[in-house]
Formats: C-alpha cells, structure tokens, sequence
C-alpha cells in the first residue's frame, strides 16, 4: 500500500527552523511505522533522524507521536493509522527540547531527573547470609512497577509538565516508589526525602492522566499518592504542607466544606509575614473581582454536623 | 580526550557488571554504549538465571546440565568455576534489589528451565533480564560511573599489540574523542542480526567482535549459533521463554498434533524437532499455550500476553502463537579466559561477544544471565588489577585524526542504485538460507562466495548524509561492516567443522565426530581477510 510520511524536521547544524518532509512509499500490509522509517532512510532520505532499538515492544526508545498520539513507532501498525486517509503524521513528543528531527532528549525528559531521585538501593544485611528473606506480595508490587520500559507516555500525559518542565514527572516519582517501598532498602528515606521537596509528589495534580496513559497499567498517580502518605507518616513533610493538611481537614471538619481564605493563610503559617505578604496581591484581585465577599465570611453548610461526626469517626478508627 | 583505569564497552548486563567490580576493585571507569544502557539486547532475555541453590542441587549437577547441553565442547575449568560462583552473584543481585519471584517461605522461587535436571532458575516474572538489566544500572549509577551514552565506537587504539584505548563518536555532539584506558573491556553484545529475521535488536551487529578481529584478537567457535525454538516470526523475533514449556505449555504441527514431548531438551534439539516437522509436513507449527491456564499466563507469563496482544494481535489464552526457531545468541566470539583476557594485551571481553568455552556447542537455558553477571565481575576485578599493574602508556593521539580521514573518505554524495538496506536484507536471508539451522557444505561453499560479492558491493558503497549529529546512515554502514566481517567467519569456520555437534548441525555430515573435531575452531583477521587457525582441543 502507498503512505505518505509528513515527518517532523529539525536541522541543529542548520537555522534549527522546523519544517516538515513529505515521504510516499510503498509498504507492506503489515509494516509497522519503525520499519517505514528504516525503509524512508535507506531508500529516500538518509538524513532523516529517528532512533529505534528492540523493534518489537520490549524497550520504550522508537517513542514518538503518530498522528498526534505518542506511540511506539515499533509496534505501531500503518493499516491502523490510515483509516482516514493513506497519510500518517510523525513527531517527536510534545513538550520535550527536540535535538534533531525525531530524536529528542531522553536525558532532559527522563533519565535526568530519574537521575535525580537517587535511584540505587542501599542494600540491608549482605549477600553472605544468603538471599533476604521477603513475603512474594511485597517482590510482586515491585515487579509491577519495575515493568516499566521508560517509554515516557506518563510523562507525556502529565498535565504539570507542559506547565512546569521541572517537574520531576511521574516516570522519575514512580522510579523513586520502588525504592522508597522495598523492604530490603536502607536508605529508602532519602528517596522520599528527595521527592518531598518542591519540583516532586507535593506539585502532582492528580489528573490520573499518567495512569490512564502508562501502558503497562503501572498507576503511577497510586505510587505518587503512596509516596505521599509515606511521606506524611513519617514526618518527613515541608511545614507548609502539614499546614495545609491540618487546615484543609479542619475547615472541613467545622464548616462542611473549605474556607479557601482561611486554607490559604494557615498554609503560609500565621506568624509567616513574608509569606502572607506574598498573597496580598491574589487577594486584592479576588476582592475586585468579587470573588472574596466583605466583610470575609465563611458560613457552616447545612448539614456540617454530620460532616463533623464523619470527622470524628474517621478519627476514633484511626485511634 | 577522556582518560580512565578501566573502560568499558557496551551497557547491556555484562558490561554494567564488569564496570561496577572495576570501580569496588579501586579504579577509575568509564563506560560506552551506543544507546542508553536500558535500552541494550540484555532488556530481550526473559526466563531467569541459573543458580544452583536447590536443596537437591549442587555446582556438579549445574556443571553436569552445562555439559550436557554443551555437547562435549565445554571448557572444563570455566564450567567448574562458572558453576561454584552463581550462586553467589545471584544472591548478590537479590541483595541489590532483584524483585525475584518467592516461594512460600519467602526464599528465591526456583523454576524448571529448559534442559537443566533441577529446579533452578531465578525469575522476575517474564521479564528477569529486563529486571536484572535495570538493577545493574541502578547499582552503576550509584557507583557514579562516567556514563558515554550514544557514543559509538570506531576503532580501538592498538599499538605495539596492546591495545590503548578507542575512538568513539558521540552520536548527539557529532565528534570523535578518544578515550585512554590501561584495560579495555568489550562487552558489546552479540551479531545475530546478520540473520533476517532474527531475536536480535537493531543494534546487536557484532562490533565489538569485529573491532578486536581486526585488531588482532581470534575469534573461536564462531560457527555456533543458538537459535530459540519459541519464537513468533517478524523482523526482529518475538521470544516466548522456554520456560512456557516446563509450565505446560505444547508444540503443536497443522493438525494441532503435539510434537513428541519436548520439555527437558537441550534448545537445539528442540529447534530441530520443530525444524523437522516444518518440511515434513510442510506446514506450520504454532505453540499453544493454553495449558498453562489463564490464571497462570497473566500471573508469571504478562509480558508474553501483553507482547503478543500488541505485536501479533494474539490472545495466548485463546489462540495458538505460529513459532519457529530464529537465530538467538551467538555461542562463540572473542577468544577469552574465564577471567576474560583476550589475546591482545589490555583488551579484555566478556558476555556475548566473547567465547570463554562455558557454552560448548550449545548454551544451557538460563545460563546467559548468570555467564553475564560472574564473567563480568571476573572480567571488572581483573581489568582493574592489570590497570594497576600496568604502565601508563600515552594514548596515540595521531589516531584521532586518521579516524577522521576515514570517516570523510567514506562519505560521498554520489547516488548510488544499491544501498545498506538492500545489501543487509540480502545477507539476512542468504545466512538464514544457507548458515542457518541446518548447514551443507556445497550451502557453505556458496554462502562464501554470497557474503564475497555483497562485501563487494559494500565497498563500493558510501555515505551521503555527512552530518555528524545523529548520522544513523553513518553507524548503519559501520555495524553493516562489522556484520559482513563476522558472517564471512561464521561461514568459514561452520565450513571447517565437518561434524553435527549442537548448535552446529551440518546436513552432510549428521554425526558427533569426537575423534576430529573435540575442539574449537579459530579464526584470525590475516592480510584483510579471515584465515582459519589450527582447531583447539576442548579442555
């Protein structure tokens, strides 16, 4: 069958501008996208740049957009993509600094900031007392999350990334998870410690879109709120957070619902001038826009007394 | 130019080990791989890792299946040693952090694998090298080791007959640097993508192998060449672990008919059977997997269900997976010791671009792992030993500038009909035609002449992308020069062993012939071409 490839272009040894090439070809019925490309290479444009290791699903490197939608170009099948039309777009994945054509940066993207959570395991006890001793359930859940073949469709999914490229993302928390819960790590504080500073699981907005994009059904937002909790447990929390909590579940607990006036100020920390300082601004403005009534007022909802006794339920079970 | 005690070449498992037992030794290491070391061909190996840590298991019975599977070829002493450390070193890596599978007691769970007599491979699942791979490299980054990734070796510096370093181009600045070492180790991985289609990913093109033939190192046993019976057939192989057959799992003719009982034999006898029944019946045979059990398949076996699902749209607990046996893993390569010494001074190899004589004529499933992880800390401690031994001798800098001349002398903007694709598509059939599962003589003899004429045709043929950055048209002409380099050796010495023994099956001559041929083949790199050396006794 004939496709026509419009392929992402950029040339570093040139003005760097982004431009897009035209391949038709001829492929076979069961051509995958990979294969295109080797064959686009060797037969048409031999600059065109693209990288491609396993060829078949094992390893994440050939990442990259297929019409839009991040794919691996390996196990992507052409047939599958040309029901609309026999044209397949090809891009490098969104939000990443772009080296050349297709090849982006891994190192910027990833394995910087895997780098960055300390991913080694302080081994406890050693080798001459034979293997640790340890329950399967416990090597399973890491078997899960060591399935992971860095292929980056979380990262490209997140929604804090294309906000924030500093992120840490959930590939490199999710990476900091399994040394944060194996039984057999020493030093499993220092990953949470690494990843309870700002840039890491505390900048995490919930939006589950990494779960829904990991293809190994690893549920990296599970891990990022795990790591939360362990977080939280174990003390190891920015005041600010802990503020935050405490604040959020009390104004729950008394009104019903959430005095965002009153989360906002206690979060900052009441004796913290500097830092109430900060939000006079964001308060002037909801004052203008009459997003903040005066004079400020923050009323029970109806039915908060049962809210209050789910509260102290909560809390006695926890006792 | 970069200077180190210990450089290493290639991140796959191998490598990381050897790098990892150089920096505890006390030296200096760096380390190069063509892509990100989670990306290498160790990510491919699936069943686990031989350890015989049975209660009814003991380095005997392991060497005993070694053996047995290498069909009298093995090297007595490298089995004996290979077989008293495994245990250690896989302890080693669950002490690292290898998730291994548990049994009930919370100790590693042993499987039946392949041809060994005892429950004794480790597993993760079905993903054990991919898991072992990334535990190595987390152990690797802790040891903060100077990581060269995408960085592709062009030549190794050998003066004098020792070897000094490499040159190596970084595939994302466009420039060549040498890199200074006072011991060098390949561990870079094997060459089965000479045969199309194959297990082998799109780098396993034989480099390292290649680079040290040419620098003088022999290469041995080369004519072995294991191929994996269970494997879905497109371009680059689907594997599914033989460990599917010890949980069950059957090979089926047309017809649905089981193929005798299979479990418990050595791979290549396994690869024949179904070799056999392919022309018999002329038909096609497909492994079903049903037996296992759907519980089962998606507990131990989900890379295989999820692997097949998105490359051959198959449902393994509903359909039955069409198999058969794909050229897998090299058996021979560099000429090593067990301590991975190679016949050049300062070179040292190990893994699968080296032959050590632990695999004989045929490579015990499971073994592969374990060979990469004892091997590569033997070949680690001794390569920082002899760097501390050693005398610094100065790098050849000249060579930086040559390397850069011949790059230029290979890059031309002339068009030409013929290109590297054609000439690789045309060596991946012809190997798989006439080098593959079962060889001929007159096959051999015309495979020699083949590879000859798309040598040939190479030569002829230049690079017309002459940018430096991210020139994969640049390293796709290397890596096909290294392939046609060792399919010429893999011919020449299948040619030479006039016998059947293990991976080497010759349609001429079907029997074991101890008499003659209990010994290695070796091939030698001798005014440009490969000249065969007098065979070896196996110790």
């Amino acid at each position: 069958m004939q496709v026509t490839f419009k392929v992402y272009r950029k040339d570093p040894e040139k003005d760097g501008k982004l431009s897009r090439s035209n391949y038709t070809l001829e492929v076979a019925e069961d051509a995958t996208v990979l294969d295109s490309l080797l064959k686009i290479r060797d037969e048409i444009d031999s600059t065109l740049a693209f990288r491609g290791c396993c060829g078949r699903g094992y390893c994440g490197e050939c990442m990259m957009r297929v019409n839009g939608s991040a794919r691996l170009a390996c196990t992507a099948k052409v047939p599958d993509y040309t029901k609309k039309g026999p044209e397949i777009s090809l891009d490098p994945l969104r939000n990443v600094p772009v080296i050349k054509d297709l090849v982006f940066d891994w190192d910027a993207f990833m394995w910087n900031k895997i780098k960055a959570v300390k991913p080694w395991l302080e081994p406890e006890g050693s080798p001459v007392n034979g293997e640790s001793l340890t329950s399967d359930a416990a090597m399973q859940d890491l078997r899960k999350v060591m399935s992971c073949f860095y292929c980056g469709m979380c990262d490209e999914g997140c929604t804090v990334l294309p906000v924030d490229f500093d992120f840490l993302g959930p590939a490199a928390l999710t990476k900091a998870y399994r040394f944060a819960f194996d039984p057999r790590n020493k030093g499993s504080r220092e990953q949470v410690k690494i990843v309870e500073k700002p840039k890491g699981i505390w900048d995490c907005v919930h939006c589950y879109e990494a779960d829904e994009h990991c293809p190994r059904g690893i549920e990296p937002t599970k891990r990022i709120v795990a790591l939360r909790d362990r977080a939280f447990n174990s003390g190891i929390t920015h005041e600010a957070v802990a503020r935050h909590h405490a604040s959020f579940a009390a104004s729950v607990k008394e009104s019903g619902w959430l005095d965002e006036g009153r989360l906002a100020v206690e979060s900052e920390g009441l004796t913290n001038v500097k830092g109430l300082m900060k939000l006079l601004p964001t308060a002037a403005k909801a004052l203008v826009r009459g997003k903040a009534p005066i004079p400020y007022m923050h009323s029970k909802r109806p039915d908060a007394d049962k809210i209050k006794k789910i509260f102290e339920k909560a809390e006695q079970e926890e006792k | 130019m970069q200077e180190f005690d210990v450089l290493v070449i290639g991140g796959g498992a191998s490598g990381l080990r050897a790098a990892i037992a150089a920096k505890h030794a006390g030296a200096s290491v760096g380390l190069i791989s063509k892509v990100h070391p989670l990306r290498t061909n160790s990510a491919i190996a699936q069943g686990g890792l031989n350890a015989p840590l049975g209660k009814d298991d003991s380095p005997d019975s392991f060497a005993a299946d070694t053996f047995l599977a290498g069909d009298e070829l093995c090297n007595r002493d490298v089995v004996k040693e290979f077989t008293q450390e495994a245990s250690k070193e896989v302890i080693w890596l669950e002490r690292m952090g290898v998730p291994f599978n548990r049994d009930k007691e919370g100790r590693l769970d042993l499987r039946g694998f392949g041809s060994n007599s005892r429950n004794r491979t480790c597993y993760a699942d079905d993903r054990t090298g991919y898991i072992v791979l990334q535990v190595l490299h987390e152990q690797f980054q802790r040891e903060q080791i100077p990581s060269f990734e995408e960085w592709f070796v062009t030549s190794l510096a050998v003066e004098g007959g020792t070897c000094l370093g490499a040159i190596a181009l970084g595939l994302r600045n466009g420039k060549l640097d040498s890199f200074s070492a006072r011991s060098i180790i390949l561990a870079s991985g094997g060459f089965t993508r000479f045969y199309l289609p194959s297990t082998a990913s799109l780098g396993t093109t034989g480099d390292g192998q290649s680079l040290a033939y040419e620098a003088g190192a022999r290469l041995m046993d080369m004519e072995m060449i294991q191929f994996h019976p269970l494997v879905f057939p497109k371009k680059q192989g689907l594997l599914i672990t033989e460990a599917a057959l010890n949980a069950g799992a059957m090979i089926v003719n047309q017809k649905g008919e089981s193929i005798t009982d299979l479990k418990g034999m050595p791979r290549h006898k396994i690869c024949l059977s179904i070799h056999h029944a392919m022309q018999n019946g002329g038909g096609s045979v497909s492994l079903d997997l049903r037996p296992i059990g759907k519980e089962k398949l998606r507990g131990y076996f989900p890379q295989t269900q999820e692997l097949l699902r998105t490359v051959a749209g198959l449902d393994i607990t509903k359909d039955l997976v069409p198999i058969r046996p794909l050229a897998h893993r090299p058996i021979g390569g560099i000429e090593t010791n067990a301590a991975g010494e190679t016949s050049v001074p300062g070179l040292f190899a190990v893994g699968e671009c080296a032959c050590n004589g632990l695999n004989g004529a045929g490579r015990l499933a499971g073994n592969a792992l374990t060979e990469a992880v004892v091997f590569g800390r033997r070949a680690g401690e001794t390569a920082a030993k002899h760097a501390a031994a050693g005398s610094k001798k100065s790098f050849p800098t000249a060579k930086v500038a040559d390397e850069e001349k011949q790059l230029a002398r290979i890059i031309s903007a002339e068009s030409s009909k013929d290109s590297l694709g054609k000439i690789h598509s045309e060596l991946g059939h012809l190997m798989n035609e006439k080098v593959g599962l079962v060889r001929s003589g007159t096959g051999l003899q015309e495979a020699l002449g083949q590879i000859q004429s798309l040598k040939d045709r190479y030569s002829k043929l230049r690079v017309k992308n002459p940018s430096r950055i991210y020139n994969y048209e640049l390293t796709s002409y290397l890596e096909l020069g290294s392939m046609l380099t060792l399919a010429e050796v893999v011919a020449l010495a299948a040619q030479a062993r006039a016998e059947s023994r293990g991976a080497h099956q010759r349609a001429d001559f079907p029997e074991r012939d101890d008499t003659n041929w209990k010994s290695h083949t070796l091939v030698s790199f001798v005014g440009g071409s490969g000249q065969l050396q007098k065979p070896v006794a196996a110790g």
